[in-house]
């Protein structure tokens, strides 16, 4: 007897079997057996995500990727995904997939206000070369530019640096990374002259306290929030502490959660640092032999354009922003002393005990501490600053680089580390921490590059925040974005992006997978192979570089970043790019073509085809002759072996699940700064801060300083943006998964009940956003995952089709040039 | 002051001798309608959210977390305040009811839980007070409400139907059994039944 | 009579699939007609300056309704609502229905035995403390429709494909 189901099972089989002309055995007819069939091809890649940087085994079928799952062997993720992770198999196969360049057109020809029609990427190079050399020609250099990625590979990054910096000799290039952690970086640099976490993910299961400083790990680094979980429930004496301008899902676990007005993070920290030493609890002896003291610049401005008022009255928003003087330990006891607990209690709305209770973590000798930050402190107009005064709890306690005591900077995107700052796609730098305006530094690139001296430009370039502002004035006239979607992305379009990309004098190039905003407000349009359908390198947050192969083809007509960028390359003579008295400094690269010069005949050359496993696909490499990608990482990793920066050879991260560097004798670093874990450290010094000349780490008295937007009677709430856990940033990929999709639709604005009914507003109404700068409808959402407290709004920015970033304020850390997403002040109308 | 009360304590125990009976008992039952009516409408007074929420204790703890629940805002409006689940209806139980809660009142005026965090440490106990009233009058409060006999399973989801139609039916398991937390957060569930 | 029908249209519900999944794998190989004008195809073709109404806030489906996975290793959709369902510090609501002990009882599928693995891939006697805040990987549905298809493809029809060709040769 077979039920119903089995009946119609059974039957559609048999069906199918007669329209294939064949008979199938009647037994196990639903159970195909034959190994050959059955079986996966599997592969390890990090996941194309955050920068947490999980490895995933990715199942190839047919030339298809088919499965994924979390990588047992991975030390970051031990088997485990997240929502995002686990869905991976399908960001490959929107419907939408790019597979022909699209340019605007008016009958046949480019046309700015035209409409967009496919051409041949022949003819997409042909355009876009006689943009470049047109520009070249009328405005120099300065006039063309990069928006790039720290979602690029380590080798498409060290690519465009090369073709960018060298070639066009511009330092006009910039990665999106801007947005995510360059403040990170200037705190890194500022403090500890060295950049990047001196810690490791192993913390996470030593520390005895977690404080997370904005971070809202559970949603934007789901595996480490894991692993945190995993710690705090299974060793009950650990606590976790969890601050933000609003309540989250990482508050589901937290014994202290604080809600705190924005921006008075800075107050909190120093309210730490007032009450070690107030406490007396200050490590003297680390303090002593390890650290300096420095007073910082104060009313530094808010990175807007020079007539805004706020810089008007800005006093040492100039050069001067990030100087410093030195004094010593007494002067800054005295310098943090204003912050007692009830000063700030008042200042930041969180109530004493629980500030103390904060402060206690820190400052009890017995008490392990990691703390976790990113983009609340990153996306911050004193973002440098709010890092270093993380790092000064951490010194003044001397909880630093050994296993559980971490001040850790998380990362966003999957390879910020890696290829942003590693590789140093900045406008500020180049490889392995190295800057443009060091004379000594420039010269170490062009020995490397085999390049006549004076090639590098010393200038920096455009930042992120200031390609958008030169595009609006007209300056920056050939502008190619790759690997990102600013147009969603960066604050205030409606002033600077968006008619930056249409101002008539410019020619915008956008390489992406799929049709997004960014490509929408384009003149050219590059489809772009993705993920597992190139071989490439990433770098995660805790020093981790990865590898992977290309697993599979890319939809036909579609072209790594990388191809892009080289192929690109070889449509420019030395000539038409370089003055001739730099060329006569180097007569044998005459008639020879940017190809030749930065990429065949360089280092990046020097590995043959060979190399390749036979059964590797390579479609960048079997173009051009040559291992390109290994020849690329070898070229870079030159920069920062025996420097601090040591990557093993290229193969070798084929083997395994990544590496933290630096990698010396064959051995990875876990912590750094420490004795007898860090063989940079010099022997008998215990710690060695060596990114500083002395040894020591600096710790730096710096102020609490007002926002640059704060809610008045007119624009009476504050607005902060952010991501989703189930899309990766603008959601071009996972909105694109009917399974994401659907959990996650839109992005609506998370108010609280109290503010919604003062406005006459429930739950599901249509509201307007409205800043001094634009508007964005959305729905009102009153419960959920979020519990914004009275006087502030979240709405995340992953939906294309509201654009939240109309609204926000194009304010950036003077320092850092990051943008602060997290505040500025809006009203909210009934439409 | 003393004085005072001494002399109203000797008028009222000393016999009557200058009214008469009739006057008595007509006096003693105005006064009783008027008595009662006066305790009944206090008792009506605090038996509102209003009066709940006036401490801080309720508004800032219990009543902001209803506020995103379905027993605050739902499909048709119809919510309940604090009293609808936390006060008996019927008279005797909620006068029992109402002896239990001025030790709330205590709590108020000594800050046992005047802060978010003592609010917590004392949740468990609360909860654990209200889950037994409830478990004990087989969840009254829920049922003058949700009548079981008029609940339509064909407009539940399928495992609701399934719950109600078994274990609700049987009387194996009472509204509360599975319904904890349903308008407030929940303490630490360790060793409670069913979680 | 009847069972032919069912057998027909079944039959042709089969081709049609079939159909379906070539001409899937067709146009990712080679989308080159573009059939819409305009490449906003997240942003209902509106241009950047201007903006749609928004639609409403959808629903969760709440049907209870198994929906298949992707590939084995998927973590299962929530096929019901969990307004109001806590997984904090305190308590895991999902485990009250999903944990082992309580599925005679709840009739819901038990979290799958991955989960009592730690990070060392060693059993524990119940479920990891890593697995604990379950929406990480499982989340619910809304009744939107997706804005863009997806022509991933399952590797049981990839397989299929092949017994038949198998069978053929």
């Amino acid at each position: 007897m077979i039920n119903r189901r089995e009946f119609i099972k059974a039957n559609a089989i048999a069906a199918a079997a007669a329209v294939a002309g064949v008979s199938v055995p009647s037994l196990a007819s639903n159970l195909i057996t034959s190994s050959d069939i059955t079986k996966l091809k599997w592969d390890k890649a990090p996941c194309r995500f955050c920068g947490t940087g999980c490895s995933v085994n990715v199942g190839v079928m047919d030339g298809k990727v088919v499965a994924t799952h979390g990588d047992i062997k991975s030390p970051v993720n031990k088997g485990l995904n997240c929502v995002k992770g686990y869905f991976l198999s399908k960001i490959m196969y929107g419907k939408d997939r790019l597979t022909q360049p699209l340019l605007r057109m008016t009958n046949g020809k480019y046309d700015k206000q035209g409409e967009f029609a496919p051409v041949s990427w022949d003819k997409a190079f042909d355009v876009m070369a006689e943009k470049a050399k047109a520009t070249l020609n009328k405005s120099g250099p300065e006039a063309v530019g990069m928006f790039g990625s720290g979602q690029w590979t380590v080798q498409e990054g060290y690519a465009a640096v090369k073709l960018m910096k060298a070639g066009f000799r511009t330092n006009n290039i910039d990665p999106n990374a801007r947005h995510c952690m360059a403040s990170a970086v200037g705190g890194f640099m500022r403090t500890f002259g060295i950049d990047e976490p001196m810690g490791c993910y192993d913390d996470l299961e030593a520390a005895d306290a977690f404080v997370l400083w904005g971070s809202n790990m559970a949603e934007m680094h789901p595996i480490l929030w894991t692993r945190l979980t995993d710690r705090r429930l299974s060793a009950p004496h650990v606590k976790v502490a969890v601050l933000s301008t609003f309540e989250h899902r990482s508050f589901d676990l937290a014994d202290n959660g604080m809600v705190f007005t924005p921006q008075t993070d800075l107050a909190i920290l120093n309210f730490i640092a007032n009450y070690i030493i107030q406490t007396d609890r200050v490590n003297k002896d680390f303090v002593n032999k390890h650290t300096n003291f420095r007073l910082g610049e104060t009313d530094i401005g808010y990175g807007l354009r020079p007539e805004h008022p706020l810089e008007q009255v800005a006093k040492n928003n100039g050069k001067t922003a990030g100087s410093s003087t030195e004094i010593d330990f007494d002067t800054y006891a005295k310098f943090v002393s204003t912050y007692t607990a009830e000063y700030t209690a008042k200042l930041s709305g969180v109530p004493v005990h629980k500030l103390e209770a904060l402060a206690e973590l820190y400052a009890d000798p017995k008490i392990k501490v990691t703390s976790f930050w990113t983009m609340g402190f990153n996306q911050h107009t004193r973002g440098v600053w709010a890092n270093n005064l993380a790092y000064n709890i951490h010194l003044l306690t001397g909880k630093i680089s050994t296993p559980g005591n971490s001040p850790f900077s998380l990362t966003g995107q999957p390879s910020a580390c890696g290829t942003a700052r590693e590789v140093g796609t900045f406008s500020h730098r180049l490889p392995a921490d190295l800057v443009v305006t060091n004379p000594k530094h420039r010269a170490t690139a062009e020995k490397i590059w085999n390049l006549p001296s004076g090639t590098v430009p010393a200038k920096p370039g455009y930042h992120a925040a200031l390609q958008n502002r030169m595009l609006k004035d007209g300056k920056l006239n050939f502008y190619w974005v790759q690997c990102n979607n600013n147009m969603q992305a960066a604050a205030n379009i409606n002033e600077e992006a968006y008619p930056g990309y249409r101002n008539p004098e410019n020619f915008i190039v956008v390489s992406d997978p799929y049709p997004t905003v960014t490509a929408q407000a384009a003149d050219l349009i590059l489809p772009t192979a993705m993920w597992v359908e190139k071989e490439g390198v990433y770098g995660n947050a805790e020093r981790r570089t990865q590898s992977w192969y290309q697993m599979v083809e890319a939809p036909t007509g579609a072209k790594s970043d990388l191809w892009q960028l080289v192929e690109f390359s070889k449509r420019f003579k030395v000539e038409d790019v370089w003055p001739e008295e730099l060329i006569a400094k180097k007569p044998d690269v005459r008639g020879k073509t940017l190809f030749d010069v930065l990429y065949k005949d360089a280092s990046v050359g020097n590995f043959s085809l060979d190399e390749i496993p036979k059964d590797r696909l390579n479609h960048e490499s079997r173009d051009f002759g040559f291992y390109i990608q290994k020849g690329l990482f070898e070229e870079y990793a030159s920069f920062g072996r025996g420097h601090g920066h040591d990557l093993a050879p290229y193969d070798r991260y084929h083997q395994e699940r990544g590496l933290r560097w630096p990698v010396v004798n064959g051995k990875e670093t876990q912590w750094r700064f420490k004795e007898g874990s860090d063989p940079y450290v010099k022997p008998g010094s215990g710690w060695d801060f060596y990114g500083h000349k002395d040894g020591r780490a600096i710790i730096f008295a710096l102020p609490y300083e007002p926002p640059a937007e704060s809610p008045d009677d007119e624009y009476d709430l504050w607005l902060s943006t952010g991501r989703v856990l189930e899309h990766w940033h603008s959601g071009s990929m996972t909105q694109r998964v009917p399974e994401l999709y659907k959990s996650m639709p839109d992005a609506l604005v998370y108010m609280h009940p109290d503010d919604a009914k003062a406005r006459n507003m429930r739950r599901g109404d249509l509201v307007k956003l409205i800043s001094r700068r634009g508007e964005v409808q959305t729905r009102v959402e009153t419960r959920g995952r979020n519990k914004p407290p009275i006087g502030l709004v979240y709405m995340p920015w992953f939906d294309a089709s509201r654009l939240v970033n109309k609204v926000t304020l194009d304010a950036t850390d003077p320092l850092s040039k990051q943008t602060d997403y997290k505040k500025c002040a809006i009203k909210i109308v009934k439409v | 002051m003393k004085n005072i009360l001494l002399i109203g304590w000797r008028t009222l125990t000393k016999p009557s001798a200058y009214y008469s009976l009739g006057v008595l008992v007509i006096g003693g039952f105005i006064a009783g309608i008027i008595f009662w009516g006066g305790f009944n409408t206090a008792l009506e007074a605090t038996n509102t959210e209003e009066f709940c929420i006036s401490c801080h204790e309720m508004e800032n703890n219990v009543y902001e977390e209803l506020k995103t629940t379905i027993h605050f805002t739902n499909r048709s409006g119809v919510r309940a305040t604090c009293p609808d689940c936390h006060v008996p209806h019927k008279w005797t139980d909620k006068i029992a009811r109402k002896m239990q809660a001025s030790k709330e009142v205590w709590g108020t005026i000594f800050g046992t839980i005047n802060t978010r965090e003592k609010f917590l440490d004392h949740r468990k106990r609360l909860a654990q007070n209200e889950w037994t009233r409830l478990k004990a009058n087989d969840s009254l409060e829920c049922r003058n409400c949700h009548n079981f006999d008029y609940m339509d399973f064909t407009e539940q989801s399928e495992r609701a139907a399934y719950q109600h139609s078994t274990a609700l039916a049987a009387g194996e398991k009472t509204c509360i059994d599975c319904h904890k937390g349903i308008a407030h957060q929940l303490p630490d569930m360790k060793d409670v039944e069913g979680w | 009579m009847k069972n032919l029908n069912i057998k027909s249209a079944i039959t042709n519900l089969l081709a049609v699939s079939l159909l379906t999944v070539i001409s899937i794998s067709f146009t990712v190989v080679a989308a080159d007609k573009l059939e819409i004008n305009t490449v906003a195809t997240l942003r209902d073709h509106t241009e950047i300056d201007t903006q749609k109404e928004p639609n409403r806030i959808y629903k969760v489906v709440n049907k209870d309704i198994k929906q298949g996975r992707n590939y084995p290793m998927q973590p299962p959709i929530i096929p019901h609502t969990i307004r109001g369902y806590e997984v904090n510090r305190n308590n895991n609501k999902c485990m009250s229905c999903h944990s082992r002990h309580r599925t005679e009882k709840s009739q819901a599928p038990m979290v799958s035995v991955t989960h009592y693995m730690d990070r060392d891939g060693n059993f524990l006697a119940d479920v990891s403390p890593r697995r604990y805040f379950c929406n990480q990987c499982h989340v619910i549905q809304l009744d939107a429709e997706p804005l863009i298809e997806n022509s991933f493809i399952d590797m049981n029809s990839l397989m299929k494909s092949k017994t038949v060709n198998t069978d053929q040769h």
